[in-house]
This record gives structure tokens, C-alpha cells and sequence, in this order.
């Protein structure tokens, strides 16, 4: 599946053309729509609530990336992932209120962004201790390893040690003027909302750009059928490792982001249900692809929040419609799950792709 | 084919419906809004169920008597199912939507949203009655009508050192000694520990070995038999109402022979229910009358209950509901004072409001509340019932204030 058509008369000289992100001018243009889209016109036209919910998008899409990572490039299924955020927060948390970090560090904000890298890397290597199976299982045996991890990771070793730490025994919450990047205190939706973009782009052209390396291939490869990866000279094993970690890793910064985002962290905020529904948002946004993880994440928090309005004006008539509507709210998640599965198996990235093909090839579609 | 199309087309158009939808102000009225969370599906809706029904009741008396100086409320409700991402953007449509005030429930989402309540000033009246909310200076709008609780600790132990330790036949020749059952974990189950043992300390008691009980365990003989080395007098409970049930049960059928002492969530109509026999003589605090007794307003309550959920009978209704109403009444009250000293804004509300009360009486059998501006524990007054053949009654009110006026001022604030 080709990603781009190319208008008649464009041709490909050189290989760092032909594997160009944005190939013509035209596309240049959209993405410098978008990113004005993003940067200046959302922050200035949404309230608190707009960007709380755009926040609540960015982070499902941290919490999606890692997860379309281990399934839909690497074919391992995961159902674990919220361990992987939890691990991140916790790191993240407990480096901001008990490191003793030289002054200097604190004056120029460092500890915060420090804390992240670290967050992503001790959620990588946590990853990659759970993903150790991978090497010995696949399918339904992998998944019930997977869930292990979130069992032992947020049910036993944070509800029962780390959140003890400090001798709080409960949700730690991070003062004022704790969470800084550089100059800046994160202390608005706002800055949430920009740190929270930081952090998807440089997520997603990381993700984007291992994809097209050695790496992606062999994870590729791994999903579409293993064995002929290992008769090809793929080292399986290590490939599927490197895959748990890099997932980990983007869980870890996912987590170490919802800290932010709350100013306090507590077991409560990963359960299961978090990673059951991380898989749910992949497979409408649709599998292996990117795009399939932002669609996905836009697409359950906006239509999830939508609903809700949508239920408000009625509630009045229909009192019992509020109080009821989380039920419908999770007969939608799965409704729509179904929805796609039979309609459009592909997801929302492989409606997206046939939209701009459909404007591409017009009026010739050949 | 013209299918497929079409359905993308419907989809682009839903799409930007409800993009629309919500970035679209919706229009003001002059009713006064309120914030609802519930938890009605989560993990803690064994007793949430009961209080969000509690709120939405309330709020249909306090219109029909006058509303806000003849303003009426306007509720928004949501059940978040005690998922915490779910509360936060909540909170935020609450904030959109101008609500001069929020009546939250859990611990959870109450810790989670305490720094962010501060900072947009929104009182935020909750059903978690943590003492570490009563002090201003760390968490100014978190509010509750109800003995906070270590308050409640503190008179549980208070009472029965008073009342049924004298009638032991060891009394006077040893110390009395106690235990304490809650689940370590849980920033709900431990935060009156420290307070409870503090108390014990002053008493004199002689204190045991802390015993885990998760919120969710059926089985807990492990735990009554490493007691039965110890051999309590007393044991304190401070878990929700399952796990108490479990835990007395085990006690019950292992023989262990202590008194039971219960915070507030363990204490309702369903516990002799869960554990029968063994609740017979069980002690708890209840800040609220159990639903049908007879204290003013409970006729209300009771009538509310049948006229908006007549589907519900009446024997499955709790003292939760009664919970919820102190909580809505107190915060109607505090909207009352703050409208007609003209400031509705959410430091009007706080200053003008709630901390103008001094010993008001809501009725539903609570103690009268008062709030300063240094101190949220509405009331120093622990009322300690006891179950006795097959009834809650009233069996004492210890005022920690009136008994320990330096502490409670200088000591127990905020803990």
C-alpha cells in the first residue's frame, strides 16, 4: 500500500526523494496548515474544556503508539500496556519529589525533563522484562503474559510498595511549581496542551522513522510471519525484545506526561481497563498503520465527549440519561468496535488513505 | 461502492457535527449550576449507587423549597465509574459550564483534583471526609458535612474507653489493648490510622500488630488469627462495609472476642446483612441518622426517595442517601449565605459562605457544622451507635473539642 499517488510528471531521482515524507509541494503546504492548525489556532480558540480534551487525545495517542507498536508492527499482542504508563508516571513522580537533584538542575528546570527520558527508559526495560515470553510464545499465550504485567506491575507492586514510599500510602500529589520545563512552570491546560504536542511529534517521527529503518522491516517481517523472518537471517528473538522496549519507552513518556497533566498520581488512574482500551482505540483507528493510532485516539475521546454533550440538552426531558450514560458510553466502545470490525476492517487510517486517493486519481481513477 | 461512499459521507458529517458540539458555548440561564461526580458503575458503586441518588433527590427539594433565594439549581450529574481520566475531563465540563460549586465523591478523584480545585477556586464538597482535607492552608475548597475521619477514630476509641472498657472483667488490672484492620494500600483505609493510634497512645491502650485487609477480601482468617496471639480488646475497622462484614464474620467463627469499632463506610444498613450474627454489638460512627429514623427532615428524605425512585424499595435504601443530602443541603446553605451577601464566585461561596457557619444545624441527625477560616473540620462530635438486636442505636457523642480543647486546636489539625 503505497502511501502517497503522485501527480502526472513528478518522478523520483535519488532514493532520499523516493523515501521523503512529504513529497510535493502540496503536501508541504497541508502540513504547514496543520502544524498552524495545531499551534495557533486550537491553543487561542478552545477553553479549559476543549483543550482538556485535546490533552485527553494527545495522551491516548502516547498510550496508542507504543501499543500499535507491539501489535500491528510486530504482530505480539499486548494487553498490558497501562502497567507500562504506570511505571512511567511513577518514575517520573517519584524522581521530581525524592531525587536530590543539584540546585543548579532545579533552576534551569531540568529535573522534569530529565525524569521523562529516565521514565521512558526504566518503562522500556520493565517492557522488555514482561516481553521476555515473546521469545517462547505467541498469540493467546503472549496475552495472558501480557495481562500478568499489568496484574503484578499496578495491582501488586505499586498499590502495595512504591505508593508507600514517603510514607504517604496513598496518591502522591505533586505540589505547585514542581513540574517545570526550562523557565516554564506546567501549571495550565495550556502548557499541557503544548507539552503534550512536543511530545506526540517527537513520539511519532521517532516511531515513523524506525519504521523505515532496519528495525521496522524486521518487525514487519516478525508479524507477517516469523518463521520466514528466522530462515531469512532475522534475529527473532531481539527484534521482538527491541520492539517491547521501544513501546515501553513511549508508555514510559505517556505516563511521565499524565503527571502534568493532573499534578497528581495514584494506582487508580491505570487499570486494566485503560489497556484493554488502548487495543480498542488501535483496531478503529486501524492496525499497522500510524495514522490508524492518531485517528483511533481522536476518534474514541471526541465521539466518547460528543455523545456526552450531545445527551446534555435531552437530560433535562430524560433525567435518568446522565446518570445512565456511562452504560452507554461503554456499549459505544464496544458497538463501534464491532461497527468497524464489519464495515471497515481496516480502520479509520484506510478511510483516510482511500479519501486522498479518491482526490488524487480524480477524475481518472486508475 | 455507493454505499461505502456514502457511509464516508455520513461519517465526515457526524464527524464535524460533533466537532461542533464541542466547541460550541452553550447558552447561560440564570439558575445556579452545579457539578455532580458519582460513581454508579466503578469500583466503589456498592455505596455510590445510594449517594448519587441521595444528590439528585436533594436537589429536587431544595428547588421545591425556594431554591437559592428563589433561584433555582441546575445539576449536571455524571457517573465516572471511578476512572480518574474521566473525572478530570469532567471537572473541566464543569468548569465550562460556569458551576459555582462540584459535589464530588471519592477519595480518588478528590486527591487527584485537590491542587487543581485549589488553584481554579471551585468549592468542592466531597463524600471522602479524609482528615488531611480540613486544613485551609493546603486544600482551601475541599469541604464535606460530616465528622472527618479521624475525628471519628478518635471518638470510636474515645467511647469505648469510657463505656465498655469498665464493664471487662480485666479492667484495672491491665492495659486495654487494640488492633487495627484496613487495607495498608488504600489513601482511604490508612488516612485516620496515625490519628487512631494517637488516641490509643493517650488513653493508654496497648497497641497491636496492624493487620492488611484489602477492600476486597472474603477471606480474612489469616489475619484474625495472628490477632488471637495478641489477644485485642478491641479492634478498629476502617474499610467500606464488604470487607468489615468479612472481617467480623472471621472473627465471629474464630472466636476471637474483641469489640469492633467501624469508621462511617463500614457501618450501614447492609453490614448485619453481609455478616449476620457477627455484627450483633458491633460500634460504629455514623455523622448522619440511619435512613428512617426519626430526626428532622428524614420524612423528606424519605418521601424524595419514593417520589423520584419509586422503583427502588424503600428496605434497599442506605444511610448514603442521608449522606448526600447533608452534603447538597450544606452546600445549598453555603450558596444561600454567599448569594445574599451578593458574591457567588467560588471564593465568595468559601468565604461568604461556609466559613460564615457556626454551628449550623442541617438536621438529618448531624452535628451542628462549623467552618473558620484556619479550620474545615465541620464538627468535633462523634456520634457512636451501636447494633443491638437487630437496630443502630444512639449510644454516645463524644466532643473531642469540649474534652481536648488545647489538642484539637493546636494538635489534630490536618491529619
Amino acid at each position: 500500500m503505497s502511501t502517497t499517488w503522485l501527480p502526472c510528471g513528478v518522478y523520483h531521482e535519488t532514493y532520499a526523494q523516493d523515501h521523503a515524507w512529504w513529497q510535493t509541494r502540496f503536501i508541504r503546504g497541508k502540513m504547514v496548515l496543520l502544524a498552524f492548525i495545531l499551534f495557533a489556532v486550537i491553543p487561542f480558540l478552545a477553553d479549559s474544556y476543549g483543550l482538556s480534551v485535546c490533552n485527553q487525545i494527545g495522551y491516548t495517542i502516547l498510550g496508542a503508539l507504543g501499543v500499535q507498536l507491539l501489535i500491528g508492527f510486530c504482530g505480539q499482542i499486548t494487553l498490558g500496556h497501562a502497567a507500562f504508563l504506570a511505571v512511567g508516571a511513577y518514575t517520573s513522580t517519584l524522581l521530581i519529589l525524592e531525587f536530590p537533584w543539584p540546585q543548579w538542575m532545579m533552576q534551569w528546570g531540568l529535573a522534569y525533563p530529565v525524569s521523562i527520558f529516565i521514565a521512558a527508559l526504566v518503562a522500556g526495560i520493565w517492557s522488555v522484562l514482561f516481553g521476555l515470553p515473546s521469545a517462547r510464545v505467541k498469540g493467546f499465550y503472549l496475552i495472558l503474559t501480557t495481562m500478568a504485567a499489568q496484574f503484578i506491575t499496578v495491582d501488586f507492586i505499586i498499590t502495595q510498595y512504591v505508593s508507600q514510599i514517603g510514607g504517604r500510602g496513598q496518591a502522591f500529589s505533586l505540589p505547585p511549581g514542581t513540574i517545570k520545563v526550562g523557565p516554564w512552570v506546567i501549571d495550565s491546560d495550556l502548557k499541557v496542551y503544548f507539552m503534550m504536542l512536543a511530545l506526540v511529534i517527537v513520539c511519532v517521527i521517532a516511531v515513523v522513522n524506525l519504521l523505515r529503518s532496519k528495525a521496522g522491516r524486521a518487525w514487519v517481517a516478525i508479524r507477517d510471519n516469523d518463521i520466514s523472518a528466522a530462515v531469512m537471517g532475522i534475529n527473532v528473538v531481539k527484534y521482538k525484545l527491541l520492539a517491547f522496549f521501544v513501546a515501553g519507552a513511549i508508555g514510559g513518556i505517556a505516563g511521565a506526561f499524565w503527571i502534568s497533566n493532573l499534578a497528581a498520581v495514584s494506582p487508580e488512574h491505570f487499570p486494566w481497563f485503560w489497556s484493554l482500551w488502548l487495543v480498542g482505540v488501535i483496531l478503529i483507528g486501524g492496525v499497522g498503520s500510524v495514522h490508524g493510532a492518531i485517528f483511533g485516539s481522536i476518534f474514541m475521546v471526541v465521539i466518547m465527549e460528543g455523545l456526552q454533550l450531545a445527551v446534555m440538552p435531552l437530560a433535562d426531558t430524560f433525567p435518568k440519561l446522565l446518570m445512565d450514560f456511562l452504560f452507554i458510553k461503554e456499549a459505544a466502545f464496544g458497538l463501534s468496535i464491532c461497527v468497524f470490525m464489519i464495515f471497515e476492517p481496516n480502520g479509520l487510517a484506510y478511510r483516510w488513505w482511500q479519501g486522498k486517493n479518491y482526490f488524487n486519481l480524480w477524475p481518472f481513477s486508475y | 461502492m455507493n454505499a461505502k461512499k456514502g457511509w464516508a459521507n455520513v461519517s465526515i458529517v457526524v464527524a464535524l457535527m460533533v466537532l461542533g458540539l464541542v466547541f460550541s458555548p452553550f447558552a447561560g440561564a440564570a439558575d445556579i449550576k452545579i457539578g455532580a461526580l458519582n460513581d454508579m458503575t466503578g469500583a466503589t458503586s456498592d455505596v455510590g449507587k445510594d449517594y448519587a441518588l441521595g444528590i439528585a433527590e436533594a436537589i429536587h427539594y431544595i428547588n421545591d423549597t425556594g431554591g437559592i433565594n428563589g433561584r433555582k439549581i441546575k445539576l449536571y450529574q455524571f457517573d465516572y465509574g471511578y476512572r480518574i481520566p474521566e473525572a478530570l475531563t469532567k471537572y473541566n465540563l464543569f468548569k465550562r459550564l460556569k458551576c459555582a460549586a462540584i459535589l464530588g465523591w471519592g477519595t480518588g478523584d478528590t486527591e487527584a483534583l485537590a491542587p487543581t480545585v485549589a488553584k481554579d477556586k471551585i468549592p468542592y464538597v466531597s463524600a471522602s471526609y479524609s482528615g488531611h482535607l480540613c486544613k485551609p492552608e493546603k486544600t482551601p475548597y475541599n469541604l464535606f458535612f460530616s465528622t472527618d475521619y479521624s475525628t471519628q477514630s478518635r471518638g470510636l476509641i474515645t467511647s469505648w474507653f469510657d463505656k465498655k472498657w469498665p464493664t471487662k472483667p480485666d479492667y484495672g488490672k491491665r492495659k486495654p489493648r487494640i488492633a487495627m484492620c484496613y487495607m495498608f494500600a488504600s489513601p482511604f483505609s490508612s488516612s485516620s490510622i496515625k490519628a487512631a493510634k494517637d488516641q490509643a497512645e493517650m488513653l493508654g491502650f496497648e497497641i497491636g500488630p496492624d493487620q492488611d485487609v484489602s477492600l476486597f477480601a472474603i477471606d480474612t482468617k489469616s489475619q484474625i488469627l495472628s490477632l488471637k496471639e495478641f489477644k485485642p480488646d478491641v479492634v478498629l475497622h476502617t474499610n467500606t462495609v464488604m470487607s468489615v462484614a468479612a472481617t467480623l464474620r472471621d472473627a465471629y467463627a474464630l472466636g476471637l472476642g474483641a469489640d469492633n469499632l467501624i469508621k462511617c463506610w463500614g457501618f450501614d444498613e447492609n453490614l448485619p446483612r453481609l455478616a449476620g450474627k457477627a455484627a450483633e454489638g458491633a460500634i460504629g460512627c455514623a455523622p448522619w441518622a440511619f435512613y428512617g429514623l426519626d430526626v428532622p427532615l428524614m420524612d423528606k428524605v424519605m418521601e424524595y426517595a419514593k417520589k423520584y425512585n419509586p422503583g427502588i424499595p424503600q428496605e434497599k435504601r442506605t444511610i448514603h442517601t442521608v449522606q448526600a443530602w447533608a452534603n447538597a443541603l450544606g452546600l445549598a446553605e453555603a450558596l444561600k449565605r454567599a448569594d445574599k451577601a451578593g458574591d457567588l464566585s467560588g471564593e465568595g461561596i468559601l468565604k461568604k459562605g461556609f466559613e460564615t457557619m457556626r454551628g449550623y444545624e442541617i438536621g438529618l441527625g448531624i452535628a451542628p457544622a462549623t467552618y473558620t477560616p484556619t479550620d474545615h473540620r465541620s464538627q468535633s462530635e462523634a456520634k457512636i451507635y451501636e447494633y443491638k438486636n437487630g437496630e443502630f442505636v444512639l449510644i454516645d457523642a463524644v466532643d473531642l473539642k469540649a474534652r481536648w480543647p488545647e489538642k484539637w486546636k493546636n494538635e489534630w489539625l490536618g491529619w
